[in-house]
């Protein structure tokens, strides 16, 4: 491909930071609907589970939106990466997508089921699993890289086999987002739910545990990542220390806000300081990236369209997104109050 | 045939497959958005109670499907970069940009009014709920366009050149405006509002049948006849048109869509017959047998007595496409275009005799469960059309340009097939289930007690923020939860 003129780079540059944004939403706003769901699997109560469903139906289909525009955005700019990248995934992607599917379907529908409640559960929570763990097995993939074919004639694509995604760090990346997932769920049903229901007393006993096992899983995968792979540690062991440090003393910061937030029941700035805590260590691993997308595959140059465009681009930067969010912030705020669990059947 | 080959195949009917699916969905959609506008903009104008109630009632109706949309829909994004990674990385400039609209317009700007359309309900005033539905309406149209845009540019790509395996636009205006884009566009939109008008019939023909709310179903049943007189020749005259482009851009394709392999007969004279039926001989280099009317090809096509039409004889062996889906899906297309017409035709004959009042209407049960079942007649039309389009396009992916083999991904076979198997058993189920609470929701039939909504208080009607306050029964589920659950 032709190298790209320097407006070019800097609209590469500007929507690579839009798709880590629209990234990070997704996981930050759809994380919590999702380790919700997780939880719903412990929740022994129909009426309850009934009423988790309830707490996001206003919301679950925009926080997904994020997903859908994130993948817009990669296969608008970075079409070789997509192309490439999607096709390593297949196995990861298809269940997950299977698994989202299955959750909205799920989530649509149990208001008219009644004899099949269970089971509409059953594949709500179940769903919920299997989307966290194959979408963080799917970053684990990654952050692993994979072998790029060239083709004459042609972007170069990937021709590996359908199991190549598949290595002991990836699998870990599942449990690690499981594990980190249900924790925000868990601190959203907190926050959603009046003081004294038993679902979310039932969540907060579940607070201590899931906080500490998912202060065990960041710890571990980004030690594993510092032994892994030579792009990261050359970065965070180099001159430029200081940098990284302060992001791990923000992440710290976040993480022992969120702590004192749950042990003093100020449940949503507990939920805001996780989120805090994510964002940061989002960025971070961005940052560690940068210029790879796919590591040692494709850097933002690279594997940006040649066709990158000012028109399309001020269009979606100046209007698109900052409408979205406006929306999507809106509608969060306007549902924010805490319900109870009678919510969850009409009467 | 190969293993890369088969594999190549299967891949195909994957994504024809989830295709297939999701095309269930979208044209309701956008159809019923329309209608609903309208019938709101009526109640607006009238104050006439029906009104409102058939909003309500259709609108649940209209969530249901919207849900299944938006399920099969994603798996259509990510399915581009799975199974076709190779032609998203040499598409993606073009195609992906266009898709990348489509979010903006559809995902963002209709997810945002759908919610005010949905929640709004006596929270915000009459006429900013007006708004918000006819938002819903115009984003699904405008993701048609793009949609369509991106599909019509595959099949007639026009304003880009092929550098370094990346199709690199040239000219934006040429590519945006390919010569199949507006044809094309409002094909699929017509079609739309062709199904969802069949779809009003039937199911207030169904209401009909049993006798149920006869007065306040017998209005839209009527509306939808005598909107189908309009649309549906409408539709044929479209489709007409479409033939034609493809005549002209992608001879290959209609030669299919006929049957038509010799251009000329032995004797040198243009062959201008029109198979009514065929079935291709075991080579491919002609039909088996065939019913055949002469002339009427050159009619058809040329609109003249006695001119030549190519056939497959003058398209080089491998770039020819299937005969036998464009054939036959194309005559189901034509056939459902005409039997639409014809029921519409019906319809206006019996009212025209009066025999559609209050009193009468019931009586004609043939003619309401021919309605009923008319609703699939669109359907089957989309599908068929689409398959025509798609196979007639083979063995390009974009036509001329890039050969489909060329771009998917390389994967295994059983890897293609799981993905068959795993789909079809989703998707199946989700229509399966979609169809089965739409049938629960139309035997429950309308709500006609809850009292109808005003405009609420005044202050609150400026003030937006509290529009979507938790609804007074709210029920588990997604956004169909907030319509009424009567039971
Ligand atoms: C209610 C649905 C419906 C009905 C009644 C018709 N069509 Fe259609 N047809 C479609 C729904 C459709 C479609 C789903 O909308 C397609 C596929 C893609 C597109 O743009 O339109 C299509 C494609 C399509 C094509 C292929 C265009 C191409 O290859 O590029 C042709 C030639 C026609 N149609 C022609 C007709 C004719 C002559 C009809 C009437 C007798 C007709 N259609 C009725
Ligand atoms: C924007 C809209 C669409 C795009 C961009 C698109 C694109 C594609 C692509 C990339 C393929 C695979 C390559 C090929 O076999 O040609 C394909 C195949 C196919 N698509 Fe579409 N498609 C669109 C809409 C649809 C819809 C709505 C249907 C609905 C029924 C459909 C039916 C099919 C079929 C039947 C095939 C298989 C063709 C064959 O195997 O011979 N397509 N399409
Ligand atoms: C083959 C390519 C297609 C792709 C990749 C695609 C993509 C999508 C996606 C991702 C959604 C869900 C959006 C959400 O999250 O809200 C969706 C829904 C929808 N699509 Fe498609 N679609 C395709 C074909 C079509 C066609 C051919 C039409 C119409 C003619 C269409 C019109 C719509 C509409 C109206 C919806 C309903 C819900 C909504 O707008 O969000 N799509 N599509």
């Amino acid at each position: 491909m032709e190298p790209l003129s320097s407006i070019q780079q800097a609209m590469a540059f500007a929507w690579w930071v839009a798709l880590g944004v629209c990234v990070l939403l997704y996981i930050a706003l759809d994380g919590a609907d999702l380790g919700a769901g997780i939880f719903s699997l412990f929740v022994d109560d129909e009426h309850e589970r009934g009423a988790i469903m309830a707490s996001m139906a206003g919301t679950w289909d925009m926080n997904e939106t994020w997903l859908v525009v994130a993948g817009g955005i990669l296969f608008a700019t970075f079409p070789a990466v997509y192309g490439s990248t999607f096709s390593y995934l297949f196995i990861p992607l298809a269940l997950a997508l299977w698994a989202i599917m299955t959750r909205a379907v799920a989530m649509e529908l149990r208001h008219l089921a009644h004899r099949t409640r269970r089971f509409t559960d059953l594949a709500f929570g179940l769903s919920s699993l299997a989307t966290t763990f194959f979408g963080g097995v799917a970053i684990g993939a990654v952050l692993h890289g994979y072998v790029l074919t060239p083709e004459p004639g042609h972007t170069p694509t990937y021709a590996g086999g359908a199991l190549s995604f598949i290595s002991p760090f990836s699998i870990w990346t599942g449990v690690a987002s499981v594990v980190a997932v249900t924790l925000a769920g868990v601190l959203y049903v907190r926050a959603r739910f009046e003081k004294g229901e038993p679902i979310r007393e039932q969540a907060a006993r579940w607070t201590q545990a899931a906080f500490y096992v998912a202060l065990v899983a960041v710890v571990v995968t980004v030690a594993w990542s510092a032994v892994e792979f030579p792009w990261a540690a050359s970065k965070w062991f180099s001159s430029s220390a200081w940098v990284w440090a302060l992001f791990l003393i923000g992440a710290v910061y976040a993480i022992v806000q969120m702590r004192r937030a749950t042990t003093q029941d100020r449940d949503v700035a507990a939920l805001l300081w996780y989120h805090a805590g994510a964002v940061v260590m989002g960025v971070a691993m961005m940052a560690t990236l940068y210029p790879w997308l796919v590591p040692n595959d494709w850097t933002i140059f690279s594997g940006a369209s040649p066709q990158l465009s000012l028109t399309s681009f001020t269009l979606a930067m100046g209007s698109f997104l900052p409408v979205m969010f406006t929306y999507n912030a809106y509608q969060i705020w306007v549902f924010r109050g805490r319900l109870s669990k009678f919510h969850g059947y009409h009467h | 045939m190969s293993e890369a080959g088969l594999t190549t195949l299967i891949s195909r009917i994957d994504f024809a497959w989830i295709t297939t699916m999701h095309i269930l969905y979208p044209p309701l959609t956008i159809g019923l958005s329309i209608i609903l506008f309208l019938s709101e903009w009526r109640w607006n104008r009238t104050d006439d109670e029906k009104w409102y109630r058939l909003c309500r009632f259709f609108e649940r109706l209209f969530i249901i499907n919207f849900g299944a949309a938006v399920a099969t829909g994603v798996t259509m994004e990510m399915a581009f970069g799975i199974l076709f990674g190779r032609f998203s990385q040499a598409a993606g400039p073009l195609v992906g940009q266009l898709l990348g609209y489509e979010t903006i317009s559809a995902f963002m700007y209709e997810a945002g009014f759908l919610g005010l359309m949905v929640f709004g309900w006596g929270k915000i005033n009459k006429r900013m709920h007006l708004f918000a539905t006819f938002n819903v309406a115009l984003a699904s149209t405008i993701s048609a366009w793009w949609i369509l845009d991106a599909n019509s540019w595959m099949q007639t790509p026009t304003g880009v050149v092929l550098k370094n395996g990346v199709f690199e636009v040239e000219n934006w205006l040429a590519a945006l405006l390919n010569p199949d884009s507006f044809v094309a566009f409002w094909h699929i939109e017509v079609a739309s509002v062709e199904l969802a008008l069949c779809f009003v019939a039937a199911v207030s023909a169904w209401f009909l049948l049993k006798q149920r709310h006869v007065e306040l179903f017998l209005k839209p049943l009527k509306i939808a006849v005598f909107s189908l007189l309009l649309i549906a020749p409408l539709q044929i005259f479209i489709g007409d048109s479409s033939g034609q482009l493809t005549a002209k851009h992608q001879p290959a394709a209609l030669a299919a869509m006929e049957g038509h392999y010799r251009t000329r007969l032995p004797n040198g004279e243009p062959n201008t017959s029109w198979n009514v039926v065929a079935w291709p001989d075991a080579d491919g280099h002609g039909n088996a047998w065939s019913i055949k009317i002469p002339h009427a090809l050159s009619l058809l096509e040329n609109h003249t007595w006695n001119s030549a039409v190519p056939g497959l004889d003058t398209i080089p062996a491998a770039d020819r496409p299937p005969v036998v889906i464009p054939f036959y899906a194309f005559r189901a297309m034509s056939a459902v275009g005409t039997a639409v017409f014809l029921l519409a035709l019906w319809g206006a004959w019996l009212a025209f005799r009066g025999r559609l009042s209050v009193a009468k209407v019931c009586a004609n049960r043939w003619f309401l469960r021919a309605a009923l079942l008319g609703v699939a007649l669109p359907y089957l039309g989309i599908w068929t059309g689409w398959w025509t389009r798609e196979v007639g396009r083979q063995p390009w992916v974009v036509y001329g340009l890039m050969r489909t083999a060329d771009g998917v991904s390389h994967m295994s076979l059983t890897l293609a097939v799981s993905w068959l198997v795993g789909f079809m058993a989703f998707e199946l189920m989700a229509s399966g289930a979609t169809f089965y609470f739409m049938t629960k929701v139309v035997r429950l039939g309308p709500d006609l007690d809850s009292p109808v909504v005003t405009d609420g208080p005044a202050h609150e009607a400026r003030r937006l923020p509290r529009f979507a306050a938790m609804p007074d029964r709210p029920t588990p589920g997604g956004m169909a939860a907030f319509t009424q659950n009567h039971e």
